[in-house]
């Protein structure tokens, strides 16, 4: 019924089907073995990657205590609110949804039970325990926020809201199966209890600043890590840091923790400071510089405390300051603004980062020279008089370096005391100290008719070997050197040679010397203890999670000084007679029950603040001048050294003084130190400057 | 009469279909068992299972050749059926493929095995003409409408089956090579035409095929697919153990993807396994093809292998990224009911050809 040749024919078509057939599978098993044998490892490697995520475990950062143990720096817990783009529903109005809840979630107002709690922990000041408000996008900004990270990484987990409460981060995590993408980080936040007190010291932690993420990175930081960024807290980021963990985990396609695997790394808590830094010290300084600025009617100053013995800081003060606190929360970019255009400069420590002429002051340093190089001895007497140039009037006369014979071109010099009309007469070195005369040091530095001075060479080398013109290598970030000038720094900066009348300047701490406070306290001390300069430091000891130490404090000194021990002695007599001689120039800093010594200065200074092209005078057309005083006690064994600054607080010794004072008698005697202020509360009148080129008072 | 009919039944077929079925059950549980909306499943791929070999056993008793005085009635249903989806169809993916009966059912996947019969019919009916270009137009006439409805539901993988199982069936049933040829440079002309009527996202779906860079996110589901089977490799990471199926990386794993599963918990010989399996299903099946006692049951036979074949190369090249992305499941593995009943409808035909094949042995 059917012909021979049709079935053949489709036969042999049913045949080709069988050829198309094992073509087929053929190509099929092939492509099997590439993927499964060739590539497999590529592949292996890809799956991994998927479900194995390595999660640093935040190690604990070291905790930062004074001396007697008291907390300055601590961890908080935070609670962030972050998004991972890559585990979000891909679904847009489910998105969507999960979003909207997450907002909803933090919108819900919550009793403030815990948090008022916690901020009853908090003391000391008073913007500490400010909890900022955490801002809530829009779900549209939080649209467009996740879109525009996912581009660059859609791994990389989103911030959606910082230090949000305890109770709105449980709700979140309690509901984390059904928002897939939504993750709850618990972080560290850095808490200062001394807040202001203490912020130029400790410093602030913060995220790593975005053009230095590379290089943290590699040095094994994650880009979310928070580092030290001023302060102690940033010199001894190694120290603190301690060590992060890690802890391998399988998570799903959404992000979510299915398992762990292995022995997770555990951190390793940071290292713990102790300061040398005495906290009660520290208040009682910043509250007597407060004072002192209040009654000179000025807002920036500096108190230094220091143990001659060792060079440890015992109290750093610069006003004016800020609470760091506002710094580890996050600082708002207005409140930041504010604080960096601010002209007193709050976020700069003044006490190493400040350069300032230092007035009379300095004169500790030629005296010493003077007397190690032998240009005088204690008994040589310099100074005005009338056999010099007619008349004891606290004026002498330098003739012009080119018409030395034109009697008319000879400059005047100064001393301060020319104000009160008479001078100080010819006085050896002890007595110039204390009457701070400035002739004296003009002479002895540049000299003067037949007397041969130092020169600037010498005075130079002393200024150095002080430690002035350098660092001091404190344990801070963002020293100042100062600048100790010589005859090629002026070629090159002015274009001029030098001149005695320069080197007079530099006598008595004026013209183009500067130096920082801490330099001015670190020359004192060399005095104070007989020719050691000291690396002025801030950590006591650092000590692991479990208080056992691991560092303990060793002085460090950067030279002892080539001054023979009785040529110091002098000076320390003058210092001496400053405070306790009735002619002193710091009588006021005498204490009955310890023995101070000190020296005053009253150093000029430009400043153009009305921009008018010439610096600022006041009405009577004097430069305004800082007020310093340097001070040791007791005379014979000294424990503290201390300079005070008052910016532009005039003379050193009515703004200065009375600082110290309160520092020293809070001091000596503990127990009635925190009535001081009641007891001394006398407000001291602003003072005018003085006349003339110099006052060196 | 009837105990010798059974003798003929094509047993080795038997166990094969109910090999896949089971492999296809247990992967689905592998595939669902972590995600608890899809874990309902495995029960229904199960109970569909036993509808569907109670199905084949009745077409496989009953003589196929009583369908033959059916031609025009079937082709009629064919065409109510898609005209029915076309207009009252539910909405689902963006496409109406979904009949609502109590269950949803997929009208394409019967109208494949529909069509297959009235196209085997009437080339069986003019074996003598089909040397002639007017019936082989004839016999195109019969397809095109069911694959155009089915374009435009728009469901252009079934389309595309439906396409290359008639022209399998054509070719069988006798065309001369000139015209395979004519229509080969016809269908080529069409391409661009095809090409700009196809949906967007279906475009998207070629070119991401073309070069999967184009869009990272559109590519995800390749990717992990190839993640999956490679990572698999000789032995596979374990039955319930394959990590991206597991853990949710995988995407679809019921269903398109089954096969990058199986790659990656049983690896290499679990996969070889599967494709042995299918081999051997065709094998059998063009075996019944070549002993069939007539040419309208030996083109039945060739249409069912032709649509297994073409939906296992299609699904597994896929999985494997040897071809696009389309929504093909894979034969008697993947989940779904429709899929599965009419491929064991097509099957029973084929038992019932077996089982009436030839006299003449060798």
């Amino acid at each position: 019924m059917v012909s021979s040749r049709r079935p053949r024919r489709s036969m042999s078509r049913v045949l080709l089907l069988r050829i198309a057939v094992v073509l087929a599978f053929v190509t099929l098993a092939g492509q099997l073995w590439r993927l499964q044998i060739v590539q497999g490892d590529t592949f292996r490697w890809r799956a991994n990657n998927n479900r194995f995520r390595v999660l640093p475990e935040l190690a604990a950062r070291g905790v930062i205590y004074d001396r007697q143990g008291s907390i300055v720096a601590r961890n908080r817990p935070r609670y962030q609110v972050v998004v991972v783009p890559e585990d979000l529903p891909e679904e847009e109005a489910e998105q969507a949804r999960v979003l909207r809840r997450l907002i909803r979630l933090l919108e819900t107002p919550l009793p403030t039970s815990e948090t008022a709690s916690l901020e009853q922990t908090l003391p000391v000041t008073e913007t500490t325990s400010a909890s900022i408000a955490p801002a809530l996008p829009s779900l549209e900004e939080l649209e467009a926020r996740i879109s525009e990270a996912a581009q660059e990484s859609i791994f990389r987990p989103v911030l959606v809201s910082d230090n949000i409460p305890r109770d709105a981060a449980l709700l979140i995590q309690e509901e984390s199966g059904n928002l897939p993408g939504i993750q709850v980080q618990v972080q560290p936040r850095r808490e200062y209890p001394g807040g202001a007190l203490t912020a130029a010291i400790v410093g602030y932690t913060g995220p790593i600043p975005r053009e230095s993420v590379d290089v943290y990175v590699e040095q094994g930081y994650v880009q979310t890590d928070e580092i030290g960024l001023a302060g102690l807290e940033a010199t001894f980021e190694q120290t603190l840091c301690g060590e992060a963990g890690y802890r391998a985990v399988v998570v799903d396609v959404y992000g979510r923790e299915v398992r762990g695997i292995g022995q997770p790394l555990s951190p390793v808590p940071g290292h713990n400071l102790v300061l040398t830094i005495d906290l009660e010290l520290q208040r009682v300084a910043e509250e007597a510089l407060r004072y002192g600025l209040q009654a000179a009617y000025r807002r920036a100053g500096v108190a230094i405390a220091m143990d001659p013995r060792n060079g440890a800081v015992l109290a750093m003060v610069t006003l004016p300051s800020y609470d760091n606190n506002l710094f580890a929360q996050g600082i708002s970019a207005k409140a930041y603004a504010e604080l960096a255009e601010d002209l007193d400069h709050p976020l700069v420590n003044h006490a190493i980062s400040g350069i300032y002429p230092p007035g009379s002051a300095f004169k500790i340093i030629p005296a010493a020279a003077g007397l190690e190089e032998e240009v005088i001895t204690p008994r040589t007497l310099l100074g005005d008089s009338e056999r010099l140039d007619g008349a004891n009037d606290g004026v002498i006369w330098l003739p012009n370096k080119y018409f030395p014979w034109d009697r008319r071109q000879d400059q005047p010099f100064y001393c301060w005391v020319h104000e009160l009309g008479y001078g100080h007469g010819r006085i050896n070195v002890v007595m110039a100290l204390a009457e701070s005369c400035d002739i004296f040091f003009y002479q002895l530095a540049g000299g003067y008719a037949r007397f041969e001075g130092l020169g600037l060479e010498a005075l130079d080398q002393y200024a150095q070997l002080f430690g002035l013109g350098q660092l001091t290598g404190i344990d801070l970030p963002a020293e100042n050197p100062g600048l100790v000038p010589d005859a090629k720094w002026k070629r090159q900066v002015y274009g001029q040679s030098w001149v005695t009348g320069d080197t007079y300047n530099i006598a008595i701490g004026q013209g183009y010397v500067l130096a920082t406070p801490l330099q001015m306290l670190n020359a004192t001390v060399a005095v104070a203890n007989g020719g050691y300069l000291y690396r002025p430091r801030l950590v006591y000891r650092t000590t692991d999670a479990n208080g056992k130490v691991l560092q303990d404090f060793v002085p460090e000194l950067i030279r002892e000084l080539p001054i023979a021990r009785e040529h110091l002695d002098v000076v320390r007599q003058g210092m001496y007679e400053a405070v306790n001689w009735e002619h002193g120039t710091a009588t006021d800093a005498a204490l009955p029950n310890v023995a101070v010594a000190g020296k005053t200065g009253t150093a000029e200074f430009f400043i153009d603040r009305n921009q008018d092209g010439w610096p600022d005078r006041d009405a009577e057309g004097n430069l305004p001048t800082h007020a310093w005083f340097t001070a040791f006690a007791p005379y014979e064994d000294p424990e503290i050294a201390l300079v005070i600054l008052i910016e532009g607080g005039g003379e050193g010794s009515q703004a200065a003084v009375p600082v110290a004072v309160e520092i020293l008698q809070a001091y000596f005697a503990p127990e009635e130190s925190l009535e001081f202020m009641g007891t001394e509360g006398q407000p001291i009148e602003p003072t005018k400057p003085m006349d003339g080129v110099d006052h060196g008072q | 009469m009837v105990s010798r009919r059974w003798r003929h039944f094509d047993y080795v077929l038997l166990v094969v279909t109910l090999l896949l079925i089971a492999l296809g059950v247990v992967m689905i549980y592998s595939a669902t068992v972590n995600t608890p909306e899809l874990e309902d499943l495995t029960r229904r791929q199960l109970i569909y299972a036993v509808i569907g070999l109670g199905l084949m056993g009745l077409t496989a008793v009953i003589d196929y050749r009583l369908l033959s005085s059916l031609g025009l009635v079937l082709y009629c249903v064919i065409l109510g059926m898609l005209g029915v989806v076309f207009i009252a169809g539910q909405v689902l993916m963006g496409a109406q493929r979904w009949i609502d009966l109590g269950l949803s059912i997929q009208p394409s996947e019967l109208a494949k095995l529909l069509t297959i019969i009235v196209l085997a019919k009437f080339l069986s009916d003019h074996e003598e003409d089909i040397g002639r270009w007017r019936y082989v137009l004839m016999a195109l006439a019969i397809l095109i409408p069911p694959v155009v409805l089915i374009y435009l539901q728009p469901h252009l993988s079934s389309a595309i089956v439906l396409t290359a199982v008639g022209a399998v069936m054509i070719f069988v049933g006798g065309i001369r090579w000139l015209h395979v040829t004519m229509i080969g440079l016809a269908g080529a002309a069409a391409v661009p035409v095809l090409w700009f009527s196809l949906k967007e996202y279906m475009q998207e779906r070629v070119l991401i095929f073309i070069n999967p860079q184009s869009d990272p996110a559109a590519s995800y589901n390749i990717e992990q697919a190839l993640t999956s089977i490679g990572s698999g490799g000789w032995l596979g990471k374990g039955f319930l153990h394959g990590s991206q199926s597991q853990l949710g990386f995988l995407r679809v794993r019921h269903a398109d993807f089954i096969f990058s599963v199986i790659a990656e918990e049983f690896g290499l010989v679990g996969s070889l396994l599967l494709l042995f399996l299918l081999f051997i299903m065709l094998w059998r099946l063009l075996r019944i093809a070549e002993m069939a006692r007539d040419d309208f049951g030996r083109l039945i036979v060739v249409g069912m292998t032709t649509i297994i074949f073409v939906q296992s190369v299609i699904n597994i090249g896929m999985n494997l990224h040897l071809l696009p992305v389309t929504g093909i499941p894979l034969p008697f593995v993947s989940h779904g009911g429709s899929s599965l009943v009419t491929l064991l409808l097509g099957l029973g035909l084929a038992q019932s050809v077996a089982m009436r094949h030839r006299k003449i042995e060798f």
